[in-house]
């Protein structure tokens, strides 16, 4: 065979048309897999509703937090938890442990574009955060009397999911700075104070002032101050503020995510 | 990619996270200050109102710097120096105004905390219960309350048995006769009443009857309070009444006479005679079937900070009755009339009346005051100066030094356009700025929760309190009112005709309150007291047993106000089934049902009864 059949059949030549296919396909394969991984699975899905089972129902639906009850209240920040914990196990140890057993380095040997191999990802932890709000809303109709109208119902869940961006950058910064062994310890050591300090266990109102007034420097705090806004329950913070936060820190994770990639390439190619 | 893109993208992202968490914070920071000096009280900081336009109770000064320090007004003028260090309020385009001061209204509940939010920082009640006024009162004179309107009270008024202001289901003293009269007001005084207020009205206005005081009843109880030197106020409704009233030698009218067109020699009475009127068009205009305040939730500057309670009550008129001889356009021309003749016209809106809310309504009145012919400026001094200096309120109503700085700043100019006053900038009271909230309104649609459709309500027997439809049950006692009765709620074994649960109440009555009750409510609509149309169904099932003793079915509908209209039924050792035809309730058709309560009556005792299978047929 010459070398001009190799690449007029090879997939290197492809037509532009089934880059989408192998993206969805990848991120077919990327749920798939994830499904089938109880340790990311289990944990991801079931610790938001089990808080929520124990702080928004188990304390008293009826309960006020602020002016909205606690049954409608943990629904938005259980969701946030969720959400940001799906985007940064996802990402972070998702892509270090693939890192480690060399799969990313087999991926990269293949003609895949390697955007493929981030959508997928990224369509994964939309999946899973969809899944986790819907969880989230349906045990707070069914067991906490939650009742919300269906634009309420929408924007709560669009800012429980799409706010969750600056914890896929991170995740995926981390997912290229940590070893296969670390990332999880690393994430969780990031994750739970930080979800704590934004007032995603208990509400923001409940932590010392110290720490709520830090806390407007965390992204997660104003990813959860988004998803209170759509019940009304949010701190009366201005939504563009939000929005710039989570823009800005998707932002800076980005780079540092792309710093930690071209170390990476650097160790491994160069 | 190049470094130089990579440090691009992380150094926009970091400045837009900054930005963002800066606004936050400073939102943040606003909520928490304010939260800090209403804590602990601290003396707010200097503030500055700088290059405004100052409304000083009296007429406008263009350009003025306004100073505030420890509370008060330190300094007012053009030239008044801005310390070092002050706060700077930016006054270009705006209007600093005295705090408003709503001199018809009844107060209880949250009305003053709502009052404030609109820039109202003193209400003069007009009849409410003398014991939550006292309350408010030693809470005022402990310290200043910077989330709340103070409170001038007139406490229990003065009427006759049957009179207007007994019908709110609650006996409160009535007077007969002439010799009573200096006894009479003493009680009041005791009671820690800052005027008298007295009520001169047979109904006739309205096409109802009540009795009322006689002429000789009236002149007595105004005597009597002068010889204490209080104010004697009169509400009435007729000119002949009016007429008597300032004959009598009362102070001042607490609404304006709408029965017919005015008579120029009463309006000559009343200003020789220097007597002041407290017009309340506001009701004037509900009393004649039209809303008064439907246009205030239409209002971009007013809609976002009134409730749903609050806009539904806006919405709505008093029920007109045949005979009615109120008009509307009598009460304007008699206010146009009495003001050219130099009477004293002070704003009052006579919340929470149909068609009103507290605090919104000042600026509706502030209106109609001017579509009667008060020029913007006398409106606002109706509203300020004119109220503090009847009432005797010498450390407020003006923007003076020495003051409270009790302010509310606006955008624009109301000394020309009086709706100006609900483009609401900031408030201040006793220097301490207001935190306005927008009450959520957007996290239930338990308004449109569809009403069963066989009209069950409960039956227990799933072991909770919750209702088929509405917001389910609720314990509900008048410790809401001031009162201090007792209830607690809760489901039991052994229901009616062998079923598994009912509910029971438990709890003691103590008379002493305005409207004393204790007992279980049960809300159809989405939200407390939202009216439900029941009009499906004719009558009212359920089942009761008890300690023998004799209870009330109350329901509360859009028709009655805010009164209840009550039903009996005893509720004995056995279960027995009781069905009240909604007729019962005073000819109820179902429609704007807003709460059932089933409530024990005033005794020594405690009681204790069981409800079950409640159901609407």
């Amino acid at each position: 065979m010459t070398r001009t059949s190799v690449l007029a059949t090879s997939a290197l030549a492809r037509p532009r048309r089934s880059r989408l296919a192998i993206c969805a396909l990848e991120a077919w394969y990327e749920f798939v897999k994830t499904l089938r991984l109880p340790a990311y699975t289990i944990p991801t899905l079931s610790f938001p509703a089990m808080f929520y089972v124990i702080f928004g129902l188990g304390l008293g639906v009826s309960r006020p937090v602020g002016e909205t009850d606690a049954a409608t209240y943990f629904v938005a920040t259980y969701g946030t938890f969720g959400v940001m914990g799906a985007a940064l196990f996802g990402f972070g140890v998702g892509v270090a442990i693939e890192r480690g057993q060399g799969w990313l380095l087999l991926k990269r040997a293949t003609p895949m574009p390697v955007t493929a191999y981030f959508f997928a990802k990224v369509v994964m932890t939309l999946l899973f955060g969809t899944a986790i709000v819907l969880m989230l809303s349906m045990l707070g109709v069914v067991a906490g009397g939650v009742r919300l109208s269906l634009g309420s119902w929408l924007a709560l869940g669009s800012a429980t999911v799409f706010g969750a961006m600056p914890s896929c950058a991170l995740g995926l910064a981390i997912g290229y700075l940590a070893g296969p062994n670390s990332a999880v310890p690393l994430v969780n050591l990031i994750y739970l104070p930080v979800a704590f300090a934004s007032g995603l266990w208990l509400p923001i109102q409940f932590l010392p002032t110290w720490l709520q007034e830090a806390a407007v420097i965390l992204p997660p705090y104003h990813h959860s101050q988004l998803a209170l806004a759509a019940i009304g329950a949010d701190r009366g913070g201005p939504i563009w503020g939000h929005v710039l936060v989570l823009v800005g820190s998707t932002g800076v994770f980005l780079g540092a995510a792309y710093l930690a990639y071209l170390r990476d390439e650097g160790k491994t190619y160069g | 990619m190049n470094y130089r893109y990579i440090a691009l993208t992380g150094v926009i992202g970091a400045a837009l996270w900054i930005a963002g968490a800066l606004a936050e914070r400073g939102a943040f920071r606003d909520e928490t200050a304010t939260e800090t000096s209403a804590a602990s009280a601290v003396a707010p900081n200097v503030t500055a109102f700088v290059g405004v336009r100052v409304f000083d109770g009296a007429r406008a000064i263009p350009g003025a710097n306004v100073i505030v320090a420890d509370g008060r007004i330190a300094a007012m003028g053009p030239d008044a120096e801005v310390p070092k260090g002050a706060r700077r309020v930016d006054g270009a385009g705006r209007t600093l105004l005295p705090g408003l001061i709503d001199a018809h209204t009844h107060v209880f509940g949250d009305a003053l905390e709502r009052a404030l939010q609109f820039g109202v920082t003193t209400e003069l009640d007009m009849f409410t219960d003398h014991r939550f006024a006292t309350a408010m009162r030693r809470e005022q004179e402990a310290g200043d309350v910077p989330t709340r309107a103070d409170l001038r009270s007139a406490g229990t008024l003065v009427t006759a048995p049957g009179g207007h202001g007994t019908e709110y289901g609650v006996s409160i003293p009535t007077i007969t006769s002439p010799e009573q009269a200096q006894a009479f007001v003493d009680a009041r005084l005791a009671e820690g009443s800052d005027y008298i207020k007295i009520v001169y009205d047979d109904g006739s206005v309205y096409g109802l009857q009540w009795p009322t005081i006689d002429r000789e009843t009236l002149a007595a109880v105004v005597e009597a309070a002068h010889a204490r030197d209080r104010l004697a106020l009169v509400h009435m409704g007729s000119q002949r009444a009016a007429r008597d009233a300032i004959e009598a030698g009362a102070d001042g009218l607490v609404h304006v006479f709408a029965d017919s067109a005015p008579e120029p020699e009463l309006v000559e009475l009343i200003a020789k005679r220097r007597a002041f009127v407290i017009p309340t068009l506001s009701v004037n205009q509900s009393v004649t079937g039209v809303a008064s305040g439907a246009t205030l939730p239409e209002d971009a500057h007013v809609a976002p900070y009134l409730t749903a309670t609050e806009i539904e009550n806006l919405k709505r008129a008093f029920p007109t009755h045949r005979g009615s001889k109120a008009r509307a356009a009598h009460a304007f021309d008699a206010v146009r009339r009495l003001n050219a003749a130099g009477v004293a016209i002070l704003a009052g809106t006579d919340a929470p009346n149909p068609g009103t809310a507290h605090g919104a309504s000042v600026h509706r009145e502030l209106e109609l005051l001017v579509e009667a012919g008060l020029t913007p400026i006398q409106a606002l001094a109706a509203a300020t100066a004119v109220p503090a200096r009847i009432f005797a309120l010498a450390d407020r109503g003006r923007i003076a030094p020495g003051l409270r700085a009790d302010l509310l700043l606006v955008d624009s100019d109301p000394t020309s356009n009086i709706a100006a006053t609900r483009a609401i900038v900031g408030i201040w009271k006793g220097g301490v700025e207001v935190t306005r909230q927008k009450p959520s309104r957007a996290t239930t649609d338990g308004g449109r929760r569809r009403v069963d459709a066989r009209g069950r309500v409960s039956d227990f027997d799933d072991g909770t309190t919750r209702a088929r439809f509405g917001l389910g049950w609720s314990a509900s006692t008048d410790q809401m009112m001031g009162g201090t009765s007792t209830a607690e709620m809760k489901v039991v074994r052994g229901g009616a005709r062998g079923t598994a649960h009912a509910l029971e109440v438990i709890g003691t009555v103590r008379d002493g309150a305005q409207f004393p009750w204790a007992g279980a409510i049960f809300f159809p609509g989405g939200r407390p007291m939202e009216g439900v149309n029941l009009s499906a169904f004719t009558e009212l099932r359920f089942w009761a047993r008890g300690d023998g003793g004799t209870y009330l079915v109350m329901v509360f509908a859009e028709r009655f106000g805010m009164v209840p209209v009550e039903v009996p039924f005893e509720a004995g050792v056995d279960w027995r089934e009781h069905v009240i035809p909604f007729s019962t309730f005073q000819g109820l058709d179902g429609r704007g049902v807003r709460g059932i309560l089933f409530s024990a009556r005033p005794g020594p005792d405690r009681f204790a009864f069981q409800i079950d299978d409640v159901q609407f047929r």
